[in-house]
């Protein structure tokens, strides 16, 4: 079984959490997201931005709106509210599968001709990082994470690796914006790509985004990686957890560290392989050992 | 509670696993790329396309991994074409570093940079006649299959940012590290073509439809150059700590000394125009290096061979290195490479490494007559000897993802 050293050494890595929003919706009420994704006090986006983007994208997107009217609406003084230097990391789970599978259906039955010139930019991994970048004017590095069952993991080992280990400190990235989304329920498709009618048990796309911060000021809690010593983790937790219910989890717990400290640590997310992430609240916020 | 700075104790290459149209291991691409050679070509997409001619650069073979890993040849088959190119660089970087992941019990990771696995996986399994993308399901990902494959024990994780993918991945490989969190790591990437893919990307009107000669489609910087030839393959290298590379005597090709990222946010697919944002890429990784402009000895250029693309990036050159470009060789790879997309960030660094290995600059191959927008050092036709000790490559993908990375002859 792994074990996590309590001394100092075992924390690997830290980071802020600014704010956050989770996002819940339905396949059919995708379509009016879609048109009209911007919450009251969200900012703007370019017109019909997300007409060709991915159903993750669009939940996704929205989530970050929501994100930022939570952050300017916010009770921390200080708070930052402009995001132009931030990166942003992207952790989907299999996203553009529904546009693909169209596309696949088109391509069979009427050539490469019918193929959308959207498939690629819209629908790789790093798509919805890419949208929300172009989108909200965000300078810092973008990328896609994972795009299978562990990527709420994944997505945030690789912001806490940006945030805590890119180039030197004068270029260093001050903040990312990760954003996790997964569908609870994976939608069925016909033969042409289209999604097929459930009235029970409906498909529904699940983001939830979150504002990282390199730096310790102006938020409420922080994730924690704390490295476990030595080749003992498993290469695949032992039980998993759908990733919908992973993000509503990680969800749940920011909003309850948020307004209540004593749930502090009770959220834990293993990363196979290298140890497991926590979160704290601001008040034990890790302080950075210069390197002997 | 304290979090330990990260060590900047330089990150070197050890092992390098590579499946290109060039060829396959470092030695035969630093031929190829140094012999001007041409690996694009005429193919053959399948039954429902053969009505046009198309062209690309081609993987000739996946070689298996050697024995001693464990995997019978039904276990590699059985992976897929991205699995099986995956795979097989891997292990054979991991070879060619000396490690044995299973015997050496080292907290090996694994970063692999894949700008669209589902996408590529989904296609394959249509067109054999399966339906797999019509149905819900949520499989595992290459990264952890790969990783359990080849008894990899560290963390494993798959980054996208399209045309930068797999360089992304080594810079995430360099701060696992530099952070202490493994002993070694194996990053990179690939990708494989695919009639979709191939189909979007022309109806993107992003590819070259110079198809009377395919050899001579791919013409970075060049005044008639009129799109990018889609390639597959790419690299994986083994990343280490320079102090662990030398306690196993281990060859050091070269040193992953600076990176730099950006995004333009400028638009989805359009490269920027303003060379802004590719320009503070690229300073920021001769920052991180702690280099200066004139110390560049070539810079391998992202230039896909767009018309947009190359002059933008000729632009952010010229910004980011002032009047130091006017003596810097610069070439483009994907003349002779073709663009291999996720794998493509990844390949162009063994191309620096082996412009570091063999003293000279690998040409751009076509460039007969080069763009006027595009005033730079080019390399033509054939390789230039020099002294090369330091080296910087540009990766610019879709989403506005750029990415510079300086390789150094290791000190």
């Amino acid at each position: 079984m792994p074990t996590f050293p309590t001394s100092d050494e075992s924390v690997g890595a830290a980071c802020g959490v600014a704010c956050h929003a989770l996002v819940e919706a339905p396949l059919a009420d995708i379509p009016q997201l879609r048109d009209g994704p911007v919450p009251p006090g969200g900012g703007t986006l370019p017109p019909r931005f997300l007409r060709h983007a991915d159903e993750q994208t669009v939940v996704g997107m929205r989530a970050v709106l929501e994100a930022i009217a939570v952050r300017r609406a916010g009770p921390i003084a200080g708070a930052e509210t402009d995001f132009s230097t931030y990166g942003v990391v992207s952790a989907p789970c299999q996203p553009g599968r529904v546009a693909a599978a169209h596309s696949f259906a088109l391509f069979g039955s009427g050539g490469p001709v019918t193929v959308s010139p959207h498939i690629v930019p819209q629908c790789s991994l790093h798509s919805i990082a890419g949208a929300v970048s172009v989108a909200l004017g965000m300078h810092g590095p973008n990328i896609g994470t994972s795009g299978g069952p562990q990527a709420l993991g994944e997505g945030l080992l690789a912001s806490l690796t940006l945030l805590n280990t890119g180039p030197a400190a004068t270029h260093a990235t001050p903040g990312i914006w990760f954003v996790a989304t997964a569908w609870d329920g994976e939608p069925a498709l016909d033969r042409e790509g289209r999604p097929q009618e459930r009235s029970f048990d409906p498909p529904i796309c699940v983001a939830v985004a979150v504002a990282l911060t390199a730096a310790a000021t102006a938020t409420a809690s922080r994730l924690v990686l704390r490295v476990a010593a030595g080749c003992t983790m498993p290469r695949q937790p032992k039980t998993a957890t759908r990733p919908a219910d992973a993000i509503r989890r990680f969800a749940a717990a920011l909003s309850a560290i948020q307004s209540n400290a004593d749930v502090a640590g009770r959220w834990s997310h293993t990363l196979p392989g290298i140890g497991e992430l926590r979160l704290v609240p601001a008040v034990a916020a890790p302080r950075r050992r210069e390197a002997a | 509670m304290t979090v330990a700075s990260p060590s900047t104790e330089p990150v070197v290459i050890t092992g390098v696993g590579a499946v290109s149209p060039l060829g396959n291991g470092f030695a035969a691409i630093a031929d190829g790329l140094l012999a001007g050679c041409s690996g694009v070509r005429a193919i053959d997409p399948g039954a429902a396309v053969r009505e046009h001619r198309q062209f690309a650069a081609p993987v000739a073979e996946i070689p298996p991994p050697p024995e001693g890993y464990g995997l019978d040849d039904a276990t590699f088959a059985g992976l897929g074409r991205l699995g099986r190119l995956c795979t097989s660089q891997v292990a054979h970087a991991l070879v060619d570093a000396g490690l044995r992941p299973a015997a050496d019990r080292l907290r090996i990771g694994l970063v692999l940079g894949l700008g669209a696995e589902h996408l590529k996986i989904w296609e394959s399994d249509f067109l054999a006649g399966g339906s797999l993308v019509f149905e819900p399901h949520c499989d595992d990902t290459l990264v952890h299959r790969v990783a359990g494959l080849l008894h990899l024990h560290g963390p494993a994780v798959t980054v996208a940012a399209a045309c930068a993918s797999s360089g992304y991945a080594l810079a995430i490989a360099r701060g696992w590290l530099r952070a202490g969190w493994v002993d070694a790591c194996v990053a990179g990437g690939c990708d494989v073509l695919g009639p979709t893919g191939l189909a979007a990307f022309y109806n993107l009107r992003a590819l070259s439809r110079r198809s009377d000669d395919p050899a001579l489609a791919s013409r970075p910087f060049d005044r008639d150059r009129d799109g990018f030839v889609m390639g597959e393959g790419g690299a994986c290298l083994v990343l280490e700590r320079r102090s662990a590379a030398r306690d196993r005597g281990s060859r050091i090709y070269g040193e992953l000394a600076g990176v730099g990222m950006s995004s333009d946010a400028a638009h989805m697919v359009t490269p920027c125009s303003d060379p802004t944002e590719a320009a503070r890429a690229i300073s920021m990784a001769l920052c991180d290096a702690g280099i200066t402009a004139g110390q560049i000895d070539y810079v391998n250029a992202h230039a896909a061979g767009t018309p947009v693309g190359d002059v933008a990036e000729a632009g952010a050159l010229r910004l980011a290195l002032g009047p130091a470009v006017d003596a810097v060789p610069v070439s483009s790879t994907k003349s002779m490479s073709g663009h291999l997309v996720s794998g493509a960030a990844a390949f162009e660094v063994v191309a620096c490494l082996a412009a570091i290995d063999r003293q000279a600059v690998p040409p751009t191959v076509n460039l007969d007559h080069p763009d006027p927008q595009c005033p730079l050092d080019h390399v033509p036709h054939t390789a230039r000897d020099r002294r090369v000790h330091v080296t910087a490559s540009n990766s610019f993908g879709f989403g506005g993802s750029n990415l510079c990375l300086v390789i150094r002859r290791a000190a």
